[in-house]
Order: structure tokens, then C-alpha cells, then sequence
């Protein structure tokens, strides 16, 4: 192995001593990971046993259990890792060698995870962002070093970033002139906080989950009933000999589903509040926001000040009225891979909000800004598609279906909610960047600087043409594809002024 | 900044006052040739296809044989020769003052203006079919999610090449 080794140029910032291997428990990581990976040797066991050779099974099974074992031990061997002056170097891959190096400079921040066993076992996976194009999986990253040596690595590095010459500062880090040396505390969330934003996170989204459960364990409960099927409850009316005060008084029966259903919408919803934000944790470090959170996986990520593109504040109508919003930031990074935008402030008030965003060099358009609007016409693709299901109803009446008259009064709402919601598309400019703001359900305010417009389209079509109209669309970095930044249909005039303006900013700079 | 929309205070979305009227230069007029040939070599293949269904299928039916094949290849004929030419005049760029401007389509028309100093990188292709007509389209890259390419086609490749190297001088000034 140490031919091998050799075989690769020798890394002179590095010293022999100084090369390290993960942490032993990821040996144990690898055995947990088994369990799901096991899954895929499935149907290779499936084969086996239609084919009548029951008794391989086992020693088939053992045999794929310490190959991957043996697997896991080997590349755990191979990996080995050094923390040299200003660099980090990492070695890793059994046959396939990749010999990595990643200057301190490069180094964004280090982002630190732990899962369940990681916690039980006291060590972390620690992740370096480094700015690279290709994404999260491109990023060098250590699975599993003890949890202390993690804190020590990222403050090494930080330390590194803090006494080297800060590289040619450009103007647009005004956000932070101060430069803390301390890291703030911007906003934490207390239990009392957690189960507030749980009951507005009401969701049936568990209901399926709970549904299909019980199904599944229908057969199994030694008692015969389901507290979420309504028919059980007419059931255990008739038992008691209740059944002609149930015939009169149904409700019964609907009251108890509802109140059911009720309970687990907001349990799942404070249940996942929990999971997710418990102990949250917003502070600013020299460079960077970093939160900190969740009850069973921990993770820690910073979100470096100067990436961030927009600011992205959320609400629901219901939330709204008790004042409370969510602050999401646009930025290059995603946040894992399920969110596009990282998620700063969950459930805050905006007077909360406000100094979060003073911290990254945006501030809200005050309560005097007068807001631009959208022409209503925007409610025109509401419109149609609440056509297209009446139609789609109409067609199903005519044809004997009386399921069609669902579409035809669902139409209706469709146009009304899309009338509302044009309503609330509304613009206005702050000294060098643009909110928008749209919605009525999920009402949404983007704060977008013109320094990070990308591009600018221009759109018109046939429809917004004869009005005069044009449809701004602004192209910029990070977040979602469909999520794409625009104001639409406003007065072609105003729009084209205002292409101008965002993009005069550029040449400026 | 941009003296194209102060300079021009026409309609730009006029249908007559496409090109010149706001301040943008036509691309390449060979481009129709482009455009139609690459359009010929979409619709014949429908075209085909609709003649085979009408032997096959209802000819032995008996439908209205021979229906279906005279209205493919009618419709077929009047996008070849009729659409590319106003494909072709819809769109229309400018460059200059630091930035590129693109402009496309009729129904729906999408004008782009991506300042030099936002591109990231830049492409310039060719296709067999524009290799015919010595013409070459320009891809510019930016960071933006939306509009992360943007596509001019229609280009003489020398025009093409010049423009590369303007936009070129302009992300070398500009690296943070």
C-alpha cells in the first residue's frame, strides 16, 4: 500500500507525520449504512430462491455483507487526509487514487453535519465549500472525524483566513464594515417559538403516511378499529345500540373524523417543526451567516455574505395576520438538496428579520414606499384554466358523468383566487434594488439588488402587446429554474426604464 | 445607458418596425436558408409518416383516402416556405455600449440584454447546415439560473468570431 502511495507525487507542503485517517467509527457509519444498501442485493437473493437453491441464501448473503465490509475497510485505509500550513490535502480512492489539494484561501467555510449515530458516536461529517461550479457533489468533504477535531479544523482555517491579507476587498463587502470579531447571535428559536411555528405548519401531508399505516396494520391490531376510517365510528354507534340516534345525528360520525384528522395535522406539523428547527441558531461570523439546527441530524452551514443574491421573505395569509414571516436567502450554494434557498429566519417577526438583513446590505422597502402594480390581465392564465375545467366538467355532465359537476364548481374558485392574487403583484424600487412582491395565499416578497441581475428580459406576447404591456424577467444566480425573478405585465415604458436602471448599475461597477 | 431605446422611440414590437426601428441589426438574411432546410428536415419526416398512414391505414378502412396526405404535405409545403423567412427577420441583436442584446420571436417576443461584464463564458458553434452558409451562432453563458445561455444564431462566422473576442476583452477586466 505504501508503493502505492509513493507511486503519486510526493506533496512537499506536507510533512509524513502529519497525514491522518478518518475517524474508526466510520467503519461502524459504513455497517449502518449497509442496512439501505442491502436493498439492492434484493433481488440477486430473490433469483437465488426461485431458483430452488434455498440453502445459498445465507452464505450469499454473508458473502455480500463482507465484501462491503471489507470494502468499507479498504477505502477507509486508503483515505487518509493532512492539514499542512495553508492547505488541506486529501487522498482517497482504493484503486482509482485522487490526490486532492485545497488551498486555505479557496475555502469558503466549513460546513459541519451530524447525524443520529454521528452524535452518539461524537464525531461529524465536515464539508468545505470551496465555490467550485459543480455543485455539492464536487465539493471535497471528510465523512466522519471526531467531533472536536472538526471544531478545531474549521478554526484553523478560519484563523488562516482572518491573519492572511485579505484578497483586494471589493466594494461590494460594504455589508460588514466592522468586520466582527465576535460572532452575533441574530436570531434563535425558543421551544415556545418552535411549537407556535409547528401549529401554523398544520399539514396533512403525514395523513397519507398514517393511512397507508393503517392499512397495513388493519389486519394486524388486535382490536378492530380505526379511529380514521368515518365508518368505524357509525360501527361502534350501531354497537352500542345507538344506530338510530347515528341515522338522525350523522354528523357524529364526521365530527370524529374531522377532529381526527385535525390532531394529525398538527402534531406532523409541530412534530417536524421540532425535527427540524430544534435549537435554531443564526449568527454572524466574520465573513458569514451561520445557522445551526435539528433535533435529530444537527447541521451547520454558513452562507457566505458576499453570495448572497436576493432576499426572499415569505408568509401565509393566515400566519400574516399574527405577523409572522419567513426570510429565505437566494444564494450560488443550494441548501441541501431538497431546498433551492437557505432558510435564515423560519418563523420571525419582521422587526427580527430587519437586522438579518441589514447584515447582508439589504433593507426592506419601507411602509411609505408606494407599490407599483401588476395589470390585471395577469389574471388572464387563471382565467382560461378555469375555463379549461368547466369545459372539462361540461364535457363530463354531457357524457352521463355526475362527477363532472366537481370541476364546475371548482371552476369558479379557480377565477376568483386567480382575480385575488392578481391584486397583490406589486413592485416598487429601493436606491438600487427592486422588490417584488406577488401572491394571496402564500404571499412572497423578493428584495433583488440590480448587482445581482444577471440579465434582463423583456418580454412581451400577443395579448400583453395591444395593452402596452411588458413582462420583466430577471436572470440571477442561484435558486430554483421555475422560481425565476420577474414583475409581470407592467407598462412597457416603465419597464424598459427600469431594464435600464438595473443594468446601468453594472457599468458603474 | 442603452441609446438603442433612447435614440429609437418607436414601438419596438411593431411588426414593420422589427429591425432598424429599434435599433437592432438583422442577423445574417442567409439564415432563412438555415432555418428553412432545418424546418424541411423536421416536416418531411411528419409528412412521410402522414402518407404511410393514409396506404395503410385508411385506405383498407375505407376512409377518405388520399385526404390526409394532400393536407400534410399542403401545410408542409406553407411552413417551409413561408415561416422561415419570418423566423429569420424576428430576430435581431445589437452590440455595444458593454452590453449584448438580443432580441427573438414574434407571437412572443423575449428581448435580452446580458451586460459583457455578467458573461461567464462564451461558445461560438456551427452546425452542418450553417457550415453551408458560412454562418456560425454565439452562446453566451451567464451565472443567472434564468437565462444561463443565451443563444444568437444567424451570424456570419467572422462576425460571429469578432464578437467573441469584444465580449472577451470584457470578462478578463471584470474577474472578483
Amino acid at each position: 500500500m505504501s508503493e502505492a502511495a509513493a507511486a503519486l507525487p510526493a506533496d512537499d507542503a506536507v510533512a509524513e507525520a502529519d497525514w491522518r485517517r478518518l475517524h474508526p467509527a466510520t467503519l461502524l457509519l459504513a455497517i449502518v449504512k449497509l442496512g439501505p444498501r442491502s436493498v439492492n442485493f434484493l433481488p440477486a437473493l430473490a433469483a437465488i430462491g426461485i431458483a430452488g437453491k434455498w440453502i445459498y441464501v445465507v452464505p450469499a448473503l454473508g458473502l455480500f455483507l463482507l465484501l462491503s465490509l471489507v470494502f468499507a475497510w479498504l477505502s477507509w485505509l486508503r483515505f487518509r487526509f493532512a492539514v499542512g500550513a495553508d492547505e488541506i490535502v486529501i487522498e482517497s480512492g482504493v484503486f482509482a487514487r485522487q490526490h486532492r489539494t485545497i488551498p486555505f484561501d479557496r475555502i469558503q467555510d466549513v460546513s459541519i453535519e451530524q447525524g443520529l449515530v454521528a452524535r452518539a458516536l461524537g464525531i461529524a461529517k465536515v464539508g468545505f465549500e470551496t465555490g467550485a461550479g459543480g455543485g455539492k457533489k464536487d465539493d471535497a468533504r471528510l465523512d466522519a472525524i471526531g467531533l472536536g477535531a472538526a471544531q478545531a479544523l474549521r478554526t484553523t482555517i478560519r484563523a488562516h483566513r482572518g491573519t492572511a491579507v485579505p484578497p483586494a476587498a471589493p466594494a461590494t463587502d460594504s455589508a460588514s464594515p466592522e468586520l466582527a470579531t465576535e460572532d452575533r447571535l441574530l436570531f434563535a428559536m425558543s421551544p415556545k417559538r418552535l411549537l407556535v411555528a409547528g401549529l401554523f405548519n398544520f399539514s396533512l401531508a403525514a395523513l397519507a403516511v398514517v393511512g397507508a399505516a393503517m392499512q397495513l396494520f388493519d389486519n394486524v391490531l388486535p382490536f378492530d378499529f380505526n379511529i380514521f376510517n368515518p365508518l368505524d365510528w357509525i360501527d361502534i354507534a350501531e354497537e352500542y345500540g345507538l344506530d338510530r340516534w347515528v341515522v338522525a345525528h350523522r354528523w357524529v360520525a364526521g365530527v370524529g373524523a374531522a377532529i381526527s384528522l385535525l390532531f394529525i395535522g398538527f402534531a406532523s406539523g409541530i412534530a417536524m417543526t421540532f425535527l427540524a428547527n430544534w435549537d435554531f441558531r443564526l449568527t454572524r461570523e466574520p465573513r458569514a451567516l451561520r445557522r445551526t439546527r435539528g433535533l435529530t441530524t444537527r447541521t451547520d452551514v454558513a452562507l457566505p455574505v458576499r453570495r448572497v443574491q436576493a432576499a426572499i421573505i415569505v408568509t401565509g395569509w393566515l400566519r400574516r395576520r399574527f405577523g409572522w414571516h419567513e426570510l429565505r436567502l437566494q444564494s450560488l450554494a443550494s441548501d441541501g438538496e431538497k431546498e433551492k434557498d437557505h432558510q435564515v429566519v423560519p418563523f420571525g417577526r419582521l422587526d427580527e428579520i430587519d437586522p438579518v438583513l441589514a447584515e447582508i446590505g439589504i433593507a426592506r422597502p419601507g411602509a411609505d414606499r408606494p407599490w407599483a402594480h401588476s395589470h390585471r390581465i395577469v389574471a388572464l392564465g387563471g382565467f382560461v384554466g378555469a375555463g379549461a375545467t368547466a369545459l372539462g366538467g361540461l364535457v363530463a355532465i354531457a357524457l352521463g358523468q355526475l362527477t363532472g359537476w366537481i370541476p364546475l364548481a371548482i371552476a369558479p374558485l379557480i377565477a376568483a383566487g386567480a382575480w385575488i392574487s392578481a391584486h397583490f403583484h406589486g413592485w416598487t424600487e429601493v436606491e438600487e434594488m427592486v422588490a417584488i412582491r406577488s401572491g394571496w395565499i402564500k404571499p412572497k416578497t423578493t428584495l433583488l439588488p440590480f448587482a445581482s441581475v444577471q440579465s434582463v428580459d423583456l418580454a412581451t406576447d400577443f395579448i400583453l402587446r395591444p395593452l402596452g404591456l411588458a413582462t420583466l424577467r430577471f436572470g440571477v444566480p442561484g435558486g430554483s429554474a421555475l422560481g425565476s425573478h420577474e414583475i409581470p405585465a407592467i407598462p412597457l415604458e416603465t419597464a424598459r426604464a427600469l431594464r435600464t436602471r438595473v443594468l446601468a448599475e453594472k457599468d458603474a461597477a | 445607458m442603452t441609446e438603442t431605446i433612447a435614440a429609437h422611440p418607436i414601438d419596438p414590437f411593431a411588426a414593420d418596425a422589427l429591425n432598424a426601428g429599434e435599433g437592432l441589426d438583422p442577423v445574417d438574411p442567409a439564415y432563412t436558408h438555415v432555418l428553412r432546410i432545418a424546418t424541411l428536415l423536421k416536416a418531411l419526416p411528419v409528412a412521410i409518416a402522414a402518407t404511410l398512414i393514409d396506404m395503410l391505414a385508411i385506405r383498407p378502412e375505407g376512409g377518405p383516402y388520399g385526404l390526409l396526405t394532400v393536407a400534410a404535405w399542403l401545410l408542409g409545403t406553407i411552413i417551409v416556405v413561408t415561416f422561415p423567412s419570418r423566423r429569420a427577420q424576428r430576430w435581431g441583436f445589437k452590440i455595444g455600449d458593454g452590453q449584448l442584446r438580443v432580441a427573438r420571436g414574434w407571437l412572443f417576443r423575449i428581448d435580452t440584454i446580458v451586460p459583457f461584464v455578467r458573461v461567464q463564458h462564451i461558445d461560438v458553434g456551427q452546425g452542418p447546415i450553417e457550415r453551408w452558409f458560412g454562418l456560425s451562432h454565439l452562446i453566451v453563458h451567464t451565472s443567472g439560473t434564468h437565462n444561463s445561455t443565451v443563444t444568437l444564431p444567424g451570424l456570419h462566422s467572422d462576425l460571429a468570431a469578432a464578437m467573441r473576442e469584444t465580449i472577451r476583452r470584457h470578462i478578463q477586466t471584470d474577474f472578483a
